[in-house]
C-alpha cells in the first residue's frame, strides 16, 4: 500500500527510518522528519480587472535533533539522497558526540480528529470558479457607495501535505486546506480618504463562500468600515473605560495572555507568568482557552507540526493561570504533558509553541446592558493588530470604534492604540457577557520570524479603565 | 531528481525557462532564481540552544500574454515541476484581464556595465562555525557578567551567503552575490514583578563592519537597564525625540506612504503631492541602491532594472515616488529601480543627516520625551494618523531624568515632517531603512 505522502516525496517509511538513524549517529535525545509540499494559489482583482493570478509550490525536508535543551536544525529542498542525508548530518552536528542513538521503528497513525468540513477543495476546484468569488466581493464593495474609490480582492487558497517521522516511532500525515478572502476598500470625501477592511476563510472548502459567508457580504463589510471612518473623528487620548466588542477583540487576549502561556518563555522564566501556575493573574471572571480542534476555523489542524494530536486546553480559568501551551521540547524539560501546540511557518522553521484559536470564554452579562454600564468611554470595535513583551506590556489597535457616552454607543471614532500592562488590565476586568464571538478568518501571528494562521475570540468584555492613545 | 547546483547551470536554467515560456505562446516572460546557504546559532545562558544551517532555492517566473500576466513560485528545481509551472502560468494569462501597464521594464534600461558594489564578503564565507559559536557565546558572557542583567533571550550570530540570477525575454542575464551578517542580543532586568527587555544588533555585508561583541553586549545591556523604575506619564502633549532606531521606523512608515504602488492605489496620503511641500526644509529623504556594501544595496532591482539613487524628498518638497515598471506606468512615470517581487521595497531609503548631536537635541528640550522603542502597530499610510505605544525616557532641562512606559504617542506623519526641529548628525545604515535622531516640536502623549 502507498502511504498518502510517498506521492509528493517519493520517501517511504524505510527510507525515513534510515535517515532518523543518520540523524541520531552521535547521540542525542530525539530526532524527527518533517516533509512538506505545499501548493498555494493567489487571485487578485484591483482597477477593475483581474489583474494577476500566481501559483505556488514549496517542497522540503526539515531534520530536527535535540539533546537536553539544545536543537539542531537543517533542511532541504532538494530531496535527492545525498542531500537529505545532508541536512540529517548537519542537524546532527548539536550533540556533543556520543554513543549513536536507535529510532523505534515507525508506525503510521492518524489522528482521530476530523477538523477540516471539505466538499470542495480549493486546491482541486479551477480558477473560473475563485475569479468568480473575488469579483462578487470586488462589486459589492464598489456598489455600495460613490465615495469608494479603490478596491482590492484577492483569494488565497493552499493546500500543505505534511508527513512528520520522529525517533519516537510516531509516523503520521496531514493535507491542511486553508482559503481567505480579502478584501480591502478606500473611501474618498473632499480631502479625507480612508480604509476599510474585511475577510474571512478558514480550513474550509469553497462551499464556505455559499453557505456561510457570501463574498458580497465580505465586500459590503469592507465598504462600510471605510465609509464609517469617513465620519470618524480622532479618538480620545488618556485613560478611561473601554468596551470591547465580541469577536475581533480577542486579539487582546492573543497578546495579553496567549504569547506569554507559551511555554518556552515559561521554561526560559522570560514570561511574567513564569512562576504563577496556579495563581490568580486576572479577575474571576476570566476564563480563556486554546482550542485547536474547532472545525474549519483557520488555527486548527488534527496535529501539529510535530505530529501531536492538539487538545482544548484551558490556560486561565476563573482568573487562575493553570495551562501552558506545549511543544514537545518544552513538555519534555518541564515534564509536562504535550498540549498539541508545537508549530511552524514552514519546513524552514523548528517548530516552537503556538497558539491556534484562543478565546475568552463566555460570561453572563447582558452586552447592551455592559455598554450601559459605561458614562464615558470607548467602545472598540475592529482592530488591526497588537505586539506583547515578556514583561507584560502590551498593545493592541483599534481601527474603528465608538465613544460610549452616558451608556449608549455616540460618535464613530478613528484609529488608536491601546496600552496597559497585562496583570494590571486582567485584573480590571469586571465584566464578561454571554456573546461569544469570534474574529475574521483571517489573522495571523508572527513570533520569532514566523508566521502561523490563527483565530482570536471573545464576548464583550468590559475593562474598567485603560490607556487610549488617540488625539483628542 | 538532480538539480542544477553551480551558477552557470543555474544561469543556463533560468535561460531555458524564458525560452521555454516563449515556446509555450508567452510573448514575454521572467525568471529569477535564489541560491543560498544560511547558518544561525542561538547561545542562551552559555549554551547552545539552536543551530540551524541549511541551503535552499527558490524560482519566480512571470509571464505575459497579450497583456496579461501570470505568476508563479517554487522551491522545486525539478525541470517537470518548473515545466509544469510555466505551462500552467501561461494557460492562467487567458483567466487575467489586459492591462495595458503591465510588462517587462523598457529593454533600454538593462545594463550590463554594473557596478561593483563590494557585496560579497570572502572573509565571511569563510568563517567556520566554531568561530561563529564563539562570537555569540562572548557576546553574552560580557552581558551576563553585569550584575543588573537578570535573564537572557540569548545571542545569535547569524550569516547568509547568497546568490541572485534574473533573466527575461528581453535578453537580459543578470546575476550577483551578497553576503550578510547579524549579531543580537535580548536581555532582561529588574525584580519578577517589575521585569524590563530590551536589545541590540548589529548587521552587515561584510564582517569587518559588524559592531564588536563587546559594543553589542555593552550596548544591549545599557539599553536595558535604562529602562528600570519607568513611570507613567500624564496625558499631555509634549516635544518628541526619536533615537534612530525609532526614526527608521518613521521612516519605514514614509516608505509605504511614497511607494508606487500605494499611490496608483490612493492608499497613501501623499498620493497627487508630487511637487509640493509635505515636510519643512530640515527633511531629505534619499533612496540609494547604490552605496557600496550597504545592506538595502544591489546593482538591478527584482525586474533587471539598475538601482540608483533617488531623492524623495528635497527640503521637504515631495519630489519622486519609489517605482517598479508597473506602478511607474500607471502614474506616468519612471521606475526608480525599486521593484521587489510582485510590489516595491526600499533600497537603501535614510533620513538625510543634519548638523546636531544627539547631545545637543536633548539639551534643547526643557521638557520632552525621548522614545527609544515602539510596541505595536498603529500607522495607517492612508491618511498617515500614528497612533503607537512607546518606551521612553522623559527629559527634563535638557537631561535624561527617568524612564517612561504604558503610554502612546499619537499624531499625523504630515504634521510629524512638518514639525521637524532637528535632525541630528547621527546617521547609520543599520538595515535598509535608516535615519539619525530626530527632534518633532510636539505630539499628543497619552498616558493616564
Amino acid at each position: 500500500m502507498t502511504l498518502p505522502f510517498e506521492d509528493h516525496f517519493h520517501l517511504g517509511p524505510e527510507e525515513l527510518h534510515r535517515l532518523l538513524a543518520v540523524a541520531l549517529a552521535s547521540g542525542g535525545d530525539f530526532a524527527e522528519i518533517f516533509l512538506e509540499y505545499r501548493v498555494y494559489h493567489f487571485v487578485l482583482m484591483e482597477e477593475d480587472i483581474i489583474k494577476e493570478t500566481s501559483e505556488s509550490i514549496s517542497l522540503g525536508l526539515g531534520v530536527r535533533v535535540c539533546q537536553g535543551e539544545k536543537t539542531g536544525y537543517a533542511f532541504t529542498n532538494d530531496l535527492a539522497a545525498e542531500k537529505t542525508r545532508l541536512a540529517a548530518q548537519s542537524a546532527a552536528a548539536i550533540v556533543d558526540a556520543g554513543a549513536p542513538g536507535r529510532g523505534a521503528d515507525l508506525r503510521d497513525e492518524r489522528s482521530s480528529l476530523d477538523v477540516y468540513p471539505l466538499l470542495e477543495p480549493a486546491h482541486q476546484t479551477d480558477l473560473g470558479t475563485k475569479i468568480d468569488i473575488v469579483r462578487e466581493a470586488y462589486a459589492a464593495c464598489q456598489g455600495v457607495d460613490p465615495a469608494v474609490k479603490k478596491v482590492k480582492a484577492a483569494l488565497q487558497d493552499q493546500a500543505q501535505y505534511l508527513t512528520i517521522a520522529n525517533s519516537e516511532g510516531r509516523l503520521v500525515s496531514d493535507v491542511r486546506p486553508l482559503v481567505k478572502l480579502t478584501c480591502v476598500a478606500i473611501a474618498e470625501r473632499g480631502s479625507v480618504r480612508e480604509y476599510g477592511f474585511s475577510g474571512g476563510g478558514g480550513r474550509v472548502g469553497l462551499e464556505y463562500f455559499r453557505n456561510v459567508l457570501a463574498p458580497r457580504a465580505v465586500g459590503g463589510d469592507a465598504a462600510r468600515e471605510a465609509l464609517l471612518l469617513l465620519e470618524a473623528r480622532d479618538a480620545p487620548a488618556g485613560e478611561m473605560p473601554v468596551v470591547l466588542s465580541p469577536g475581533h477583540a480577542g486579539v487582546l487576549i492573543h497578546e495579553a495572555v496567549g504569547h506569554l502561556v507559551e511555554a518556552d518563555f515559561n521554561r526560559k522564566k522570560t514570561s511574567i507568568f513564569w512562576n504563577k501556575m496556579g495563581e490568580r493573574i486576572g479577575s474571576g471572571l476570566v476564563t480563556i482557552y486554546d482550542d485547536p480542534t474547532i472545525p474549519g476555523f483557520r488555527g486548527s489542524y488534527a496535529v501539529d507540526d510535530e505530529g501531536t494530536v492538539p487538545r482544548k486546553t484551558p490556560l486561565v480559568e476563573s482568573g487562575l493561570l493553570t495551562g501552558l501551551l506545549q511543544d514537545k521540547l518544552s513538555a519534555r524539560l518541564m515534564g509536562q504533558a504535550e498540549t498539541g501546540h508545537g508549530r511552524r511557518q514552514d519546513y524552514t522553521d523548528f517548530p516552537i509553541p503556538r497558539m491556534a484559536n484562543t478565546f475568552i470564554a463566555p460570561g453572563e452579562d447582558d452586552p447592551e446592558d455592559i455598554v450601559r454600564s459605561v458614562k464615558k468611554g470607548l467602545y472598540a470595535d475592529r482592530f488591526t493588530g497588537g505586539q506583547v513583551e515578556d514583561s507584560g506590556k502590551f498593545t493592541f489597535s483599534v481601527s474603528s470604534g465608538y465613544l460610549i457616552e452616558d451608556g449608549r454607543l455616540t460618535a464613530p471614532v478613528k484609529q488608536a492604540t491601546l496600552i496597559g500592562s497585562n496583570v494590571d488590565i486582567l485584573r480590571k476586568i469586571d465584566r464578561v457577557g454571554h456573546d461569544l464571538a469570534f474574529g475574521q478568518q483571517t489573522g495571523t501571528c508572527g513570533k520569532e520570524g514566523q508566521d502561523v494562521p490563527v483565530t482570536d475570540g471573545c464576548p464583550t468584555v468590559r475593562i474598567s479603565r485603560m490607556t487610549v492613545g488617540g488625539r483628542e | 531528481m538532480s538539480m542544477p547546483s553551480d551558477s552557470a547551470s543555474l544561469r543556463g536554467l533560468a535561460e531555458r525557462l524564458v525560452r521555454f515560456a516563449r515556446s509555450c505562446g508567452a510573448d514575454e516572460a521572467e525568471v529569477g532564481i535564489g541560491d543560498g546557504t544560511e547558518f544561525s546559532v542561538d547561545v542562551r545562558l552559555g549554551e547552545i540552544e539552536n543551530l540551524v544551517q541549511a541551503g535552499s532555492r527558490s524560482l519566480g517566473i512571470r509571464v505575459l500574454k497579450d497583456g496579461k500576466t501570470a505568476s508563479a513560485t517554487s522551491s522545486d528545481l525539478a525541470g517537470e515541476t518548473l515545466e509544469d509551472l510555466v505551462r500552467g502560468a501561461v494557460k492562467r494569462t487567458g483567466l487575467a484581464q489586459a492591462d495595458a501597464c503591465a510588462g517587462l521594464p523598457d529593454p533600454a534600461l538593462h545594463r550590463t556595465d554594473l557596478a561593483d558594489l563590494d557585496l560579497y564578503d570572502p572573509a565571511l564565507a569563510a568563517l567556520d562555525a566554531r568561530t561563529k559559536i564563539a562570537v555569540a557565546r562572548e557576546m553574552e558572557r560580557i552581558a551576563l557578567d553585569d550584575r543588573r542583567i537578570t535573564n537572557s533571550y540569548g545571542a545569535s550570530f547569524s550569516t547568509h551567503e547568497g546568490r541572485s540570477i534574473l533573466a527575461n525575454s528581453n535578453g537580459f542575464l543578470g546575476e550577483y552575490r551578497k553576503t550578510y551578517c547579524s549579531l543580537s542580543l535580548g536581555l532582561q532586568a529588574g525584580e519578577p514583578e517589575a521585569v524590563v527587555e530590551d536589545f541590540w544588533f548589529s548587521s552587515g555585508v561584510h564582517y569587518a563592519d559588524l559592531e564588536s561583541p563587546e559594543t553589542v553586549a555593552r550596548t544591549a545591556v545599557a539599553r536595558t537597564v535604562r529602562h528600570l523604575h519607568a513611570r507613567k506619564l500624564e496625558t499631555q502633549r509634549l516635544p518628541v525625540v526619536f533615537e534612530p532606531l525609532v526614526t527608521a521606523g518613521m521612516l519605514g512608515f514614509l516608505f509605504s506612504c511614497v511607494s508606487g504602488m500605494a499611490v496608483y492605489q490612493k492608499a497613501t496620503f501623499l498620493a497627487g503631492k508630487l511637487g509640493e511641500p509635505i515636510g519643512n526644509a530640515r527633511v531629505t529623504v534619499i533612496d540609494d541602491g547604490l552605496l557600496p556594501r550597504r545592506l538595502g544595496t544591489s546593482p538591478f532591482d527584482s525586474e533587471g532594472v539598475p538601482t540608483r539613487r533617488t531623492v524623495v524628498v528635497d527640503g521637504g518638497i515631495l519630489r519622486n515616488f519609489l517605482c517598479n515598471t508597473y506602478a511607474a506606468r500607471k502614474l506616468g512615470l519612471v521606475t526608480t529601480g525599486n521593484a521587489d517581487g510582485p510590489g516595491v521595497g526600499p533600497n537603501n531609503f535614510y533620513l538625510a543627516p543634519g548638523p546636531h548631536s544627539a547631545g545637543d537635541i536633548l539639551r534643547s528640550c526643557d521638557r520632552g520625551l525621548l522614545v527609544v522603542r515602539t510596541l505595536g502597530h498603529g500607522l495607517n499610510p492612508v491618511n498617515g494618523d500614528i497612533s503607537q505605544g512607546v518606551f521612553g525616557l522623559f527629559i527634563e532641562k535638557g537631561e535624561i531624568a527617568y524612564p517612561v512606559s504604558e503610554v502612546t504617542i499619537s499624531g499625523n506623519l504630515g504634521d510629524v515632517l512638518r514639525n521637524v526641529e532637528m535632525v541630528g548628525r547621527d546617521l547609520e545604515f543599520r538595515g535598509n531603512v535608516s535615519g539619525p535622531t530626530v527632534k518633532v516640536a510636539e505630539m499628543q502623549v497619552a498616558g493616564y
